[in-house]
């Protein structure tokens, strides 16, 4: 015993040494051992623990698992053993661990999820007797390899970090017997029971369908500043380390199963189930769906410069037709991602089109995601492309790049945003971007041809920004912002303040930050600053005057035209003509105009931006402005009048909230354009009288 | 079927032989929502001032700059959205009827007005078909006066029905039933045809509870009926004796009108362009809706030709020669039976 135990010292230091150096190649993890086999090696001594460093990893794999999973239909519970290998890489010890138990957010209405959905005005607070679901930890083991297995399943006790709710249960904090030094590796071994609930967070079940995220005990991320382990909230999403997944689930037989990773194995038991085994390297999570009513499709991604993906693409059959728009959606994104920003190097990626209902659509999980559409999907209107391409591009920015999503969720989300939106303009396939509109119960769809969806508002949703522009500053913890209010900050302020560095910096300039950005710290957790220092290393510029109002500040930028006149110049008084003193009115000459431009600053966020003046003689005058001062009036003597002028005529500030007052003709529609639009309006107004006049 | 085609095409006749009624109808539709555009015209312009965006709403669609108004709108401007362009417009109202909902909150006032003209101008109207000769505006307006109050109060027995059909029936088949049988659905297009069977459900429900109303209206004017429980029992019992045929001329009817919105469906115009193309795409708008309004009038003409026709020969009724204001009954079976109307 004290020589296995010497040898798991010994294994241990190799995993602290190679453990954050050997980020080069991924070699395939055979072989791995199942709980009981793994519980009884390391209990015996017998076997390395499962988390050791592997020279070539591309990620620290400081959290890995190897979990047995069953799920009873007829009950909708799972039922779960797992063992946690996690070696300490940050640089302080720690004498407890702490686990997430997502679904106890749904156990009742009093955890600090329900709580907070109530506040956000969510649907889903009030769920029926059978909605809920919870997690319940029955044993924890630590597996020491020298000694029987230490049960601290009675040292377990659920804390509230965040808000001292007493009522919430999704933190468990495991108290260990002795210290965890840096470099360290311990194995733990979880067993628990679920319920899973009807989805809540894009996790759950209806009918025959379950998609399952968040669905097992997950451990939290050790830093240096001690467990970040947050209480699961209504507007955020997750943080995990990096690891190895092994994931054995058992489904009734011929049910289809999809999950993070590949499947490596599949057998039929006695039972009528059938176990479907699956392995990840280097992911920070694992998700898992199974229905027996998926179809399944398959096609792969090639380009001469990436590495090529297989992907597989689980089908709603009513959604048989649109195989080839999810694959075309998901190549978008491993394209033009893969080209912008880095390859995606896993070689595989499975795409699932939820049930109807599931509520589970549009969400990222490692090399698997859920795109949603409709039945009826027509033609030019981008669903399910949209959520497809966004979805798949979590795989980059979330997946490959591992932020802290409940604390900075916008260096996902709105990296992903804005990546989404920039692909799909890329992609000439989505050129008739159309905006449509359901009717009667929200199903049948009706397509403007007449509106064509832009990338600058639509994509970036500068509407939604607009409506929570000033509601919280973005460098908040997103789990602290202003009820629902996520969505406008952290997806579309950020996209919109990217777009604006695109047009600020260029292109070039904004690509080699980015793919920067993500070389350096793929498979690894970064910090707001990290981006702001590649940002400014990149650049060879100071850019922090614009992220501290972007992302320190809920300041807005507002910038207009207040004013355009020409009038003649018309001098009074005496002027000296001919060496006389003579009066102004005897002027003779080619009449002149002065026109004033004026052009104002009417929120507190400033940036640099150019003025456009248009005279009626087709010239144009561009002036700099650096948009400090509230007001500036910029003055012409010319012959001809002037027609409009227009503040940052080119739109780099795409974050500008009030895009209507940026210019000012002298020769305004307004009166033909309310006129049409009236016009079309009362034709509706008396469609909709002479429907009344049925009822006569 | 003859007898179905018969009134149809007398119906055709009667509202082609009163154009007044029909062009008379339309412009006070038109009238109506004037005063309620303006409204919305003016907080348009003044929602686009100077701005180029009033340039890019002008030449077609700035999207940017509506979403921008729709932020802030309030009144008759909320329900300015892009269900005004084209063939949505009908799409969006017929969605909401069959949705359960009647008129957005900001135009109610102006929906009910329309209904208070129409409660006063039905009478008239129908009285006009009935006669099916041409009449002065006075007999037209005393016709109106006369039955008002009838159609006020037959009108609160038909908001009873059409309550019942939309308050409770509604609510339970939509709302409840398909609610409670979806629940757990996972196929959309299986909840989809669900839902339209119950739109079918409840439409032939209130087509149904229409058809009496019509037949308790025309029998009100026709016969000159006081009783306005007694004309809903008279309408009940007619469509009841000839369910194929007043079921067949509505249908027929209705076939009409399908075929009206199926062309605009093809010709609605879109939103490009301003000046005389808006003005020419307002032109088709109201012809879609002058037709729609010809359709309407041609259930009652129609309708009112049936009843008619289906009433006791003139030879086998003693009589007075009919004196106006005498009910247009007695005036049929004046006519019928060749004498002189004074």
């Amino acid at each position: 015993m004290p020589r296995a135990r010497t040898a798991l010292i010994m294994l241990a230091a190799l995993a602290a040494a190679f453990g954050t150096a050997a980020l080069v190649a991924q070699p395939p993890l055979e072989g791995a051992p199942a709980p009981r086999q793994a519980v009884a090696a390391v209990a015996a001594g017998q076997a390395a623990p499962l988390a050791v460093a592997h020279p070539g990893a591309w990620s620290p794999r400081n959290a890995s698992y190897s979990i047995d999973v069953r799920l009873d239909h007829a009950s909708r519970t799972l039922s779960g053993r797992a063992i946690l290998t996690w070696r300490n890489v940050a640089s302080v010890p720690t004498s407890e661990l702490r686990f997430h138990l997502y679904y106890n957010a749904w156990r009742n209405s009093e955890s600090t999820w329900m709580r907070e959905a109530r506040l956000r005005g969510s649907s889903a607070q009030a769920p029926r007797p059978g909605d809920w679901g919870w997690m319940d930890v029955s044993q924890v083991r630590l597996l020491t390899g020298a000694t029987e297995p230490v049960d601290l399943t009675g040292r377990t006790r659920f804390i509230a970090p965040d808000d001292g709710n007493p009522s919430d249960r999704t933190v468990l904090m495991v108290p260990l017997p002795a210290p965890v030094a840096p470099g360290d590796t311990i194995n733990v071994e979880v067993a628990w029971t679920s319920k899973v609930p009807r989805t809540f967070s894009r996790t759950g079940t209806i009918g025959s369908y379950y998609f399952l995220a968040q669905w097992f005990p997950k451990l939290g991320v050790l830093e240096d500043s001690g467990w970040n382990c947050h209480q699961f909230h209504a507007g955020t999403e997750f943080y995990a380390d990096y690891g190895v997944y092994d994931v054995r689930m058992i489904v009734p037989s011929g049910w289809v199963v999809g999950a993070s990773g590949q499947e490596r194995g599949r057998s039929e038991n006695a039972d009528g189930t059938t176990t479907h085994a699956y392995h990840a390297d280097d992911v920070h999570d694992f998700a898992w769906t199974t229905s027996p009513d998926y179809v399944e499709r398959r096609a792969a991604f090639e380009h001469p410069n990436l590495p090529k993906v297989e992907m597989r693409l689980l089908l709603q059959p009513e959604h048989d037709t649109q195989a080839e728009r999810h694959f075309e959606a998901t190549r978008t994104a491993l394209r033009y991602y893969g080209e912008w920003y880095g390859a995606y190097p896993y070689g595989y990626l499975t795409i699932i089109d939820p049930a109807w209902q599931s509520r589970s659509g549009g969400m990222e999980y490692p090399t698997l995601f859920t795109a949603g559409s409709r039945w009826l999907a027509p033609a030019g209107v981008t669903q399910p492309e949209g959520v497809t391409v966004h979805e798949a591009g979590h795989q980059f920015w979330y997946g490959i790049v591992g932020n802290n999503e409940f604390e900075h969720a916008w260096m996902d989300e709105g990296f992903n945003t804005f990546s989404t939106a920039r692909a799909i303009e890329a992609n000439p396939a989505y050129r008739t971007n159309y905006y449509a509109q359901r009717y009667f119960g929200g199903f049948i769809p009706w397509v403007f041809r007449d509106i064509v969806r832009t990338r600058e508002a639509d994509g970036n949703g500068l509407a939604g920004y607009r409506g929570s522009a000033e509601s919280d500053v973005p460098s908040t913890p997103t789990y602290m912002y202003y009820p629902a209010t996520g969505g406008g900050l952290s997806y579309s302020k950020t996209a919109l303040w990217l777009h604006t560095l695109e047009r600020y910096l260029g292109w070039p300039m904004l690509q080699r930050i980015m793919s920067t950005y993500f070389d350096r710290w793929k498979f690894r957790h970064p910090q707001p600053q990290d981006f702001f220092t590649v940002a400014n290393e990149v650049s060879g510029r100071d850019l922090g005057w614009y992220f501290d109002q972007v992302h320190r500040s809920s300041n807005v930028f507002d910038y207009g035209v207040s004013l355009v006149k020409s009038e003649p110049v018309a001098a009074s008084g005496f002027v000296e003509r001919d060496g006389k003193i003579q009066p102004a009115e005897g002027a003779t000459g080619t009449p002149r105009f002065r026109t004033t431009v004026v052009v104002r600053r009417h929120g507190e966020a400033v940036f640099p931006t150019e003025v456009l003046v248009v005279f009626r003689d087709g010239e144009q005058v561009r002036e700099a402005w650096n948009g400090r001062d509230r007001w500036k009036a910029f003055i012409y003597e010319r012959e001809a009048q002037a027609a409009y002028a227009e503040v940052d005529p080119s739109r780099v500030l795409l974050l500008d909230i009030n895009r209507v007052n940026n210019s000012y003709s002298t020769t305004p529609k307004r009166d033909e354009a309310a006129r049409k639009w009236m016009l079309k309006w009362l034709v509706w107004l008396q469609d909709a009288l002479m429907g009344a006049g049925f009822f006569i | 079927m003859s007898t179905i085609v018969t009134a149809f095409r007398d119906g055709v006749l009667r509202v082609l032989r009163a154009p007044a009624v029909w062009i008379g109808v339309f412009l006070l539709t038109i009238a109506i929502t004037v005063p309620p555009g303006l409204v919305l015209e003016s907080s348009i312009a003044e929602s686009l001032g100077n701005s180029l965006a009033a340039d890019r709403s002008s030449d077609g669609v700035d999207m940017e700059w509506w979403t921008f108004y729709g932020e802030s709108a309030q009144g008759v401007g909320t329900t300015f959205t892009p269900s005004v362009i084209g063939f949505a417009a009908f799409l969006d109202n017929l969605s909401r009827l069959m949705d359960g909902g009647f008129v957005p909150e900001p135009v109610m006032g102006t929906a009910l007005l329309y209904l208070v003209v129409w409660v006063f101008l039905v009478g008239g109207i129908l009285d006009r078909y009935a006669r099916n000769r041409v009449l002065r505006a006075q007999a037209f307006f005393s016709a109106c006066g006369t039955y008002v109050i009838r159609f006020v109060r037959l009108g609160i027995l038909a908001v009873i029905g059409y309550g019942f059909l939309f308050w409770l029936l509604h609510g339970w088949l939509i709302d409840d039933l398909w609610g409670w049988a979806t629940r757990n659905w996972t196929v959309e297009r299986n909840a989809v045809i669900l839902r339209l069977g119950l739109y079918a459900v409840f439409g032939v429900l209130l087509l149904a509870w229409n058809l009496v109303l019509d037949y308790a209206k025309i029998r009100a004017v026709v016969e000159d009926r006081r009783s306005m429980l007694g004309a809903l029992f008279a309408g009940t019992r007619f469509v009841a004796r000839h369910p194929g045929r007043t079921v067949g001329l509505y249908a027929l009817n209705g076939a009409a009108f399908v075929f009206v919105v199926v062309l605009y469906a093809a010709l609605a115009p879109g939103a490009a362009g301003s000046g005389m193309i808006a003005w020419l795409g307002f032109a088709v708008g109201l012809a879609f809706l002058a037709v729609r309004l010809f359709a309407k009038l041609l259930f009652y003409a129609s309708q009112t030709a049936l009843f008619q026709a289906s009433l006791a020969h003139a030879e086998y009724t003693a009589a007075p020669v009919p004196v106006w204001p005498d009910s247009p009954a007695a005036e049929a079976i004046a006519n019928a039976a060749g004498q002189e109307v004074v």
